[in-house]
């Protein structure tokens, strides 16, 4: 017995410690009071669609935390996603449709010169903490997007023409933009600039310290939108709790007013397996950016959700030579490379010897496309059909190398090498970056097709930041193997990798003249479509640029793949896009079908 | 006392030495935090300039070193460029869990450890003792990572526990005793992953140093005196045995902060793990430094501590130190 008590003691000891420490981490809920409803002035949007039931708290994983609930300087895909559920812009593209609609303005005109644009408010809006939006906070919004003290990383989109956009009130609901040249992407430029609450912003832009407000720590009474949902409370490492805001100017096509979901959770999960593992044990509701694998592995053990395909998105991956002029700076091994990656017929070579359909199969399983130009089928309005779909085909390869004056000679394990023209063997390396596993798989296949030509590849995979260390900076590197994703599906949000002075034009940046005659037609072609109003207009130039892309293959596109998405059975109004955010873009309509669930959340 | 102002001034060279390296390796690698925004269309080089600048990047390595010491002397560890917000309370909030998860771990293991420790040594050389030493072998070649997700599979065959996080979502409707048994069930998995990686070397640590000690004269004249042979075990055997026992014990608190990374990580854990690593990824120069040098800091605090209690614990060390 004497033994006993000293272990009942560090029992109840221990208890008591858990039962500290359970309570340190039940912190307490803080939120806004409860608003006033009544507001007859209100012009709300009634949107079409299946009639939701209210509540219910929907868990989504996030890869990394938010980093900022500020739009003004978010960066990182994680703020974006939480921000986009939170804010809301003048003019929205409805990533379904891939085609503009009104937000919070009820009209928009341009007029016939294209330089200037009038929008108009909806009437009897409020922000989530119950103060009401007018053209001030428009006015306000763009201010300080456009103030270079402010590092707004989306300021560069408001520069037209070398010269920003100019923004005037007309009356507390009327706003005219001024443009100095024509702008081709029109309203489009509206979607993904939050509005901004002037009555709480404003003191701060004045001190200097909008750029450090709003962490996602921040009190939630300091904190204002006009998105479906606002801030609740924000554990760090775990989660992000978003409550409905009951401000929100959307309604049903019965006029419920939307949000139906009472709470909108983001949790903190790091890694693409952890998140597999959560949704599989029904701890998450849905799941996005799903690779192939992983996507198969849910697929086969379907248990109370339904795994989606939306088809291929905006992401492109493809394969860049160095054609930096590196002068001086370069070395005699990278030098002479580059006399061969200099050749479009080299370039077109190596393209027609990559089997992409092999790397869809073997890479995406299935679930993606094969590529030929830069934009993916996923964009159905800009892509350009016409551009041919050329099967493998290892002759023409032949033939190309054998044309830019290229050989073979035969080696004394028996397989031929390619030569170049002063009779130097062919070799280069492809980086590729470590931690896309995919990527590194593409790279591998490409080393296997191309040994078929007699051209030896090294696959070298970096870490992703010294990849673009090596790309970017140094510039020492044979070839890379990369991918981008449009952040929309107008050609303009690509701008900067097609013209030769932009900074991701990847091949040879930030040109002070263009380096080649195609580049130079691709700078007048891009610089015309933007400033050229009406899609078919715009359409005919891109196409054209697209011809061009996949004739001298800068860039040697090789696939797209799927956005591969998971959600329980249990949620209505799931629609998953090719567009980000893929399955939130609707969060508002999104409801739980079992009231049962909906009373157990 | 002379012995532990030198061990005292030992710990604060080794802190600046490891703060000066970590300093330079994080600043020499290639890349910087601002390059993946290079790689977005939408930014301009202009734009990520100004970022560079205003996080002071583009300035001289030494100037940046000496401003980032002079503030951390100030208790700042710097600023994080990804969440745009001071280190230390980002460090703070997440340690606190990576803390709360190893002391639970480090103690659960230590309490088996001793016991198992004491008992195979006692029966050295016969089956309970192989059972043990088989069992503590097996799980040492057992790396961390196959144990996290083996356990993960547990959970997710089962669905006995969750399969990460600190605790459930809807936490706050729960009642205290739910809170508990919630917390406890997210406990579970990361603390048996990082109780079975520990208590291996612990076990066997004890068992070879009571073993030794079991052989000593003083303890076979205890033995005849007829003290019963548990109490002769635990009182006499196990406090003979403490100094090498100490300096692990030291080590063990050294490792609180930086020993369950790899768990936290796979098991989602809201402690340091999945900041640094992301940080690391990220270049976020400051949160790595301000990592490494609190992983440090009880790396040392914990040796040190180590060393005061050996200094308490064995007469031999003191008379040393005091014939110096």
């Amino acid at each position: 017995m004497r033994k006993d008590r000293p272990s009942l003691r560090r029992r109840c000891f221990t208890l008591s410690l858990l039962l500290a420490c359970a309570s340190t981490y039940a912190l307490p809920v803080k939120a806004f009071p409860h608003p006033q409803q009544s507001n007859t002035k209100e012009e709300l949007l009634a949107l079409p669609g299946e009639i939701g039931r209210s509540g219910g708290r929907l868990i989504v994983p996030l890869r990394s935390e938010p980093k900022t609930l500020n739009p003004l300087i978010a960066a990182d895909s994680s703020s974006r996603e939480v921000i986009g559920a939170m804010q809301a812009d003048l003019v929205h593209i409805n990533r379904a449709t891939q085609l503009t609609e009104a937000a919070l303005v009820k009209s928009w005109k341009i007029s016939a010169d294209g330089l200037q644009y009038t929008l108009t408010l909806r009437q009897g809006l409020r922000f989530s903490d119950g103060h009401p939006l007018d053209a001030d906070d428009v006015l306000f919004t763009f201010r300080v997007y456009l103030d270079e003290n402010v590092h707004a990383t989306q300021r560069d989109l408001l520069i037209v023409g070398g010269k920003p956009i100019a923004v005037r009130k007309v009356d507390a609901q009327t706003l005219v933009f001024q443009f100095a040249k024509p702008y081709g992407v029109e309203e489009r430029l509206f979607d993904g600039f939050a509005i901004l609450p002037r009555h709480l912003l404003e003191k701060p832009y004045q001190e200097g310290r909008l750029g450090q407000l709003w962490a996602p720590s921040t009190p939630p009474g300091e904190w204002a939108g006009l998105g479906p949902f606002r801030l609740k409370e924000y554990i760090p490492g775990q989660k992000l709790v978003l409550e409905r805001n009951p401000y929100y100017w959307k309604t049903d096509a019965k006029g419920n007013r939307l949000p139906y979901l009472e709470e909108l959770v983001f949790l903190f999960v790091p890694s693409a397996d952890a998140q597999v593992l959560r949704f599989q044990s029904g701890e998450t509701d849905i799941i996005t950016r799903l690779g192939a694998e992983n996507f198969s592995a849910l697929g086969r053990q379907q248990r109370g959700y339904t795994m989606a395909d939306a088809g291929p998105g905006l992401e492109y991956n493809f394969l860049f030579f160095n054609l930096n002029d590196l002068g001086e700076k370069s070395s005699a091994d990278l030098a002479r490379k580059q006399k061969w990656f200099r050749d479009v017929k080299f370039r077109q070579a190596v393209s027609a010897a990559i089997d992409r359909d092999a790397i869809v199969r073997l890479v995406y399983q299935g679930r993606g496309a094969a590529l030929w130009g830069p934009v993916t089928p996923g964009n159905r309005r800009w892509v350009n059909a016409a551009i041919p779909h050329t099967p493998r085909s290892l002759d023409r390869a032949r033939t190309l190398l054998k044309e830019a004056g290229f050989s073979w000679s035969t080696v004394p394990d028996g397989d031929s090498a390619l030569l170049d023209p002063d009779g130097k063997p062919v070799e280069f390396s492809i980086l590729t970056s470590s931690s896309n596993a995919d990527r590194t798989k593409m790279a591998t296949l490409l080393q296997d097709d191309l040994k078929q030509l007699g051209l030896r590849v090294q696959v070298v995979p970096l870490e992703f930041r010294s990849l673009l260390d090596r790309v970017t900076q140094t510039k020492e590197y044979d070839s890379c193997l990369l991918g981008l994703a449009s952040f929309d599906a107008d050609p303009n949000s690509d701008l900067n990798v097609w013209l030769s002075n932009g900074a991701t034009h990847l091949w040879n940046p930030s040109q002070s003249h263009p380096a080649t005659p195609w580049e130079a037609e691709i700078d007048r072609l891009m610089e015309q479509q933007l400033s050229t109003p009406g899609f078919d207009q715009r359409k005919r130039l891109y196409d054209r640029v697209q011809e061009i892309l996949a004739e001298d293959q800068p860039m040697i596109f090789l696939a797209s793949p799927d956005i591969l998405v998971g959600a329980k059975n249990s949620i209505a109004n799931f629609r998953p896009a090719v567009l980000e955010p893929y399955a939130l873009w609707n969060v508002e309509q999104l409801y739980f079908r079992n009231s049962r669930e909906n009373a157990s959340r | 006392m002379r012995y532990l102002i030198r061990r005292t001034l030992h710990a604060v060279f080794l802190l600046l030495g490891v703060s000066l390296l970590t300093f330079l390796f994080s600043a020499l690698t290639p890349g910087n935090y601002f390059d993946e925004m290079r790689l977005n269309p939408q930014i301009s080089p202009e734009t990520v300039a100004a970022l560079r600048a205003q996080y002071q990047l583009d300035r001289p390595l030494p100037v940046r070193y000496a401003r980032w010491l002079n503030a951390a002397v100030h208790g700042q560890l710097g600023f994080s460029f990804a969440y745009n917000s001071p280190v230390a309370p980002l460090l703070w909030i997440r340690a606190r869990n990576t803390l709360f998860l190893t002391v639970t771990a480090t103690l659960l293991a230590w309490l088996l450890a001793l016991p198992l420790g004491v008992w195979s040594a006692a029966r050295f050389g016969r089956l309970p003792d192989r059972v043990i030493s088989w069992t503590t072998a097996s799980l040492l070649v057992i790396p961390d990572l196959v144990l996290a997700l083996g356990l993960l599979i547990l959970a997710v065959r089962t669905g006995w526990f969750p399969t990460g996080g600190l605790l459930s979502v809807g936490f706050d409707e729960l009642s205290a005793l739910q809170k508990l048994g919630d917390l406890a069930r997210h406990m579970a998995l990361p603390v048996v992953a990082l109780v079975l990686a520990t208590l291996p070397m612990l076990v066997r640590h004890v068992r070879a140093s009571v073993a030794e000690v079991l052989d000593a004269p003083f303890l076979r004249a205890a033995l005849g005196h007829g003290i019963p042979y548990p109490k002769l075990l635990y009182r006499y055997a196990l406090r003979a045995a403490a100094n090498p026992l100490l300096s692990l014990f030291g080590f063990s608190i050294g490792t609180l902060l930086s020993g369950s990374l790899l768990v936290e990580v796979v098991m989602s854990w809201p402690g340091l793990g999945p900041l640094l690593l992301e940080s690391i990824l990220a270049r976020d120069l400051y949160v790595v430094i301000g990592g490494v040098l609190l992983s440090m800091i009880f790396l040392v605090g914990g040796n040190l501590f180590a060393d005061f209690l050996l200094y308490w614990a064995d007469p031999r060390i003191r008379t040393a130190a005091s014939a110096k």
